[in-house]
């Protein structure tokens, strides 16, 4: 039978496999390049890893700066501010076009179009039109995931039972009650989730951003050290972003079931 | 929009009536859905609505509760106080509540807070929730007091922190006519609200409407005016008969060539009498009105059997 459910120590010694397998698959390939060239940094082995990691959090006397701390600060500045934003915008312009049929004649073929364009594609127009720094990695995020998002959120309330919005006026709700205290919390669940989703494509913008414009930041720090084959440091910065994303995923998933606890079992 | 040049019988409000319909039509293109529907209903009844598939039931309850507004003719709503003039149906409202087969409760709430959502809603507003605390705080704590002993009213106690998915479909309904029933409207509306509950369930919840029926003649015995007046949509006569006091009903199926329309004008009221009236703890025997349910099938259902449309206002409700 397809589908059929395992026990839980089970599924936890497959998850903690599948890790181990890649792990040692890592070692595997370190240790046979180094058996090929034993100055290699293309594939570091565990020793030139941890040096990497040092060389990352140490501070820099000459240039008084301590990479990760610095990068990580950029880089998640840019990322939240970016992500806000979109979140807002998304919401707000996903609600009116759900809630309005002339918002929604109005923004909906542009959103549709603009969410198919990537954003990565645009970015020399961004570059004219709000220049470098920081209205730069902000305009890429919110371009390539506002889009998406709001046609989400206007989606969503679009699914909105009738049935509840007249039941609303019913118990006296005013128009913008209903769109406050009936519609918001009907989709605020799928706006996480859209959140969720989106994380990786922020991050994805926001790293090609920062690999061409930045001066600080993971994006730079990976395409500087990439270019000097350091990748003793460039591969402790993607496991920290992997590792970013799967918290931010964890976190978001867990306020979604703290404050929507309706949700998974309706879906 | 409403034709507000139908003919009124009044200009202030008759604490005794709680809704009206006057020459109320509606079509959808050239397909003609009511005709002339008039109908005056009773603060304290518990008015049944039967008819075929496709007559307009459901477009009728819309037109009252304000969602789908008739082509032509009105609805006013009456209020208890002879003061308040009668208020024409101009889009849904709090004077009207309503409860659905499906979609009955916000599934973000808990029963608790369903509940209470429309005194919330109704009694204060965005701008107090938002900056004036102290107030909000107070009146909430006065919503949840009230909602919580509505809940205890409908035997919902022990659940009132339950969502609706974690509930059964008897008690999302029971909390549903909680949610209304708190909010004291004139009328209430139910549109086939036992349509998708099995049949112990289904009549556990008629006999607490039976129960609510009992406390308006109660009020009336002591000379006050009834708080409940209900119309209930049903497709199971035994089901409109047993909680009723008055049956409508709604038929495409009657003799609109005798009137000399050329073409079909839409359903109209065909029947209108009252049912026996039953009390929440005696047997439900539905063998007592076999006679009665006879007589619907024959002139609502029947496509064969056409009969002239009921008279305007020609209901008189019998003294119980």
């Amino acid at each position: 039978m397809i589908r059929r459910p395992i026990a839980s120590t089970i599924r936890i010694i497959l998850g903690l496999l599948s890790v181990a397998l890649m792990l040692a698959g890592y070692s595997w390939l370190s240790y046979r390049q180094h058996q090929k060239n034993p100055k290699d940094t293309t594939i570091p082995n565990w020793s030139q890893l941890s040096e990497g990691v040092q060389r990352s959090i140490q501070w820099n006397e000459r240039l008084e700066d301590r990479w990760l701390t610095d990068d990580a600060m950029a880089t998640l500045t840019r990322l939240f501010a970016g992500l806000g934003l979109a979140v807002v915008g998304s919401c707000v312009l996903g609600i009116a076009m759900g809630c309005s049929q002339s918002v929604e004649a109005f923004l909906a073929p542009p959103l549709s179009f603009l969410a198919k364009v990537p954003a990565t594609a645009v970015i020399a127009v961004f570059m004219a039109l709000v220049g470098l720094g920081m209205k730069m990695y902000l305009t890429m995020i919110v371009f390539g995931i506002l889009p998406s998002m709001a046609i989400t959120v206007y989606q969503s309330v679009k699914a909105f039972p009738d049935e509840l919005q007249y039941k609303a006026y019913t118990l006296g709700a005013s128009h913008m009650e209903v769109v406050c205290n009936v519609i918001f919390p009907y989709v605020l669940p799928k706006l996480l989730e859209a959140t969720r989703l989106m994380i990786g494509p922020a991050m994805v913008y926001l790293i090609a951003a920062e690999m061409l414009f930045g001066d600080v930041g993971f994006g730079y720090r990976i395409r500087i050290q990439s270019k000097l084959l350091n990748m003793g440091v460039v591969y402790p910065y993607l496991a920290l972003l992997a590792g970013f994303g799967f918290l931010m995923d964890s976190l978001l998933k867990t306020l979604q079931k703290k404050i929507s606890p309706w949700f998974d079992a309706q879906h | 929009m409403p034709n507000t040049d139908a003919p009124m019988k009044t200009v202030a409000s008759q604490p005794h009536i709680a809704l009206e319909c006057r020459s109320l039509s509606h079509w959808f293109g050239s397909k003609r859905v009511l005709h002339d529907i008039h109908l005056t209903i009773q603060r304290g009844q518990f008015v049944s609505l039967v008819g075929p598939s496709g007559c307009g039931k459901s477009t009728l309850l819309r037109a009252i509760v304000g969602t789908h507004l008739p082509n032509d003719g009105v609805v006013q709503v009456h209020a208890k106080e002879s003061s308040i003039p009668p208020s024409p149906v101009q889009g849904p409202g709090r004077d009207r509540g309503i409860v659905y087969q499906h979609y009955s409760l916000f599934p973000f709430l808990n029963a608790l807070e369903n509940v209470a959502i429309g005194l919330k809603l109704d009694q204060t507003t965005l701008a107090d929730r938002l900056f004036r605390w102290v107030h909000w705080k107070r009146s909430r704590k006065g919503h949840l007091e009230e909602a919580a002993a509505m809940l205890e009213r409908v035997k919902l106690k022990d659940a009132m922190h339950l969502y609706p998915h974690e509930m059964s479909g008897g008690m999302r309904q029971r909390v549903a006519i909680a949610q209304a029933l708190v909010m004291k409207p004139e009328i209430i509306l139910l549109d086939e609200p036992f349509g998708a509950l099995d049949e112990a369930t289904r009549e556990e919840l008629q006999k607490a409407l039976l129960e609510l029926y009992e406390e308006n003649q109660q009020a009336k015995a002591a000379g006050q005016l009834p708080d409940y007046t209900l119309i209930i949509v049903t497709h199971e006569l035994n089901e409109a008969i047993y909680v009723g006091d008055r049956l409508i009903g709604l038929s495409q199926y009657w003799d609109w060539k005798a009137e000399g329309h050329s073409a079909h004008p839409g359903a109209s009221i065909v029947y209108d009498q009252p049912t026996p009236i039953f009390e929440p703890h005696s047997v439900r025997d539905f063998e007592i009105f076999e006679h009665q349910r006879a007589a619907v099938r024959q002139e609502v259902f029947h496509p064969n059997h056409l009969q002239p449309r009921i008279a305007p206002d020609s209901y008189t409700h019998p003294e119980k």
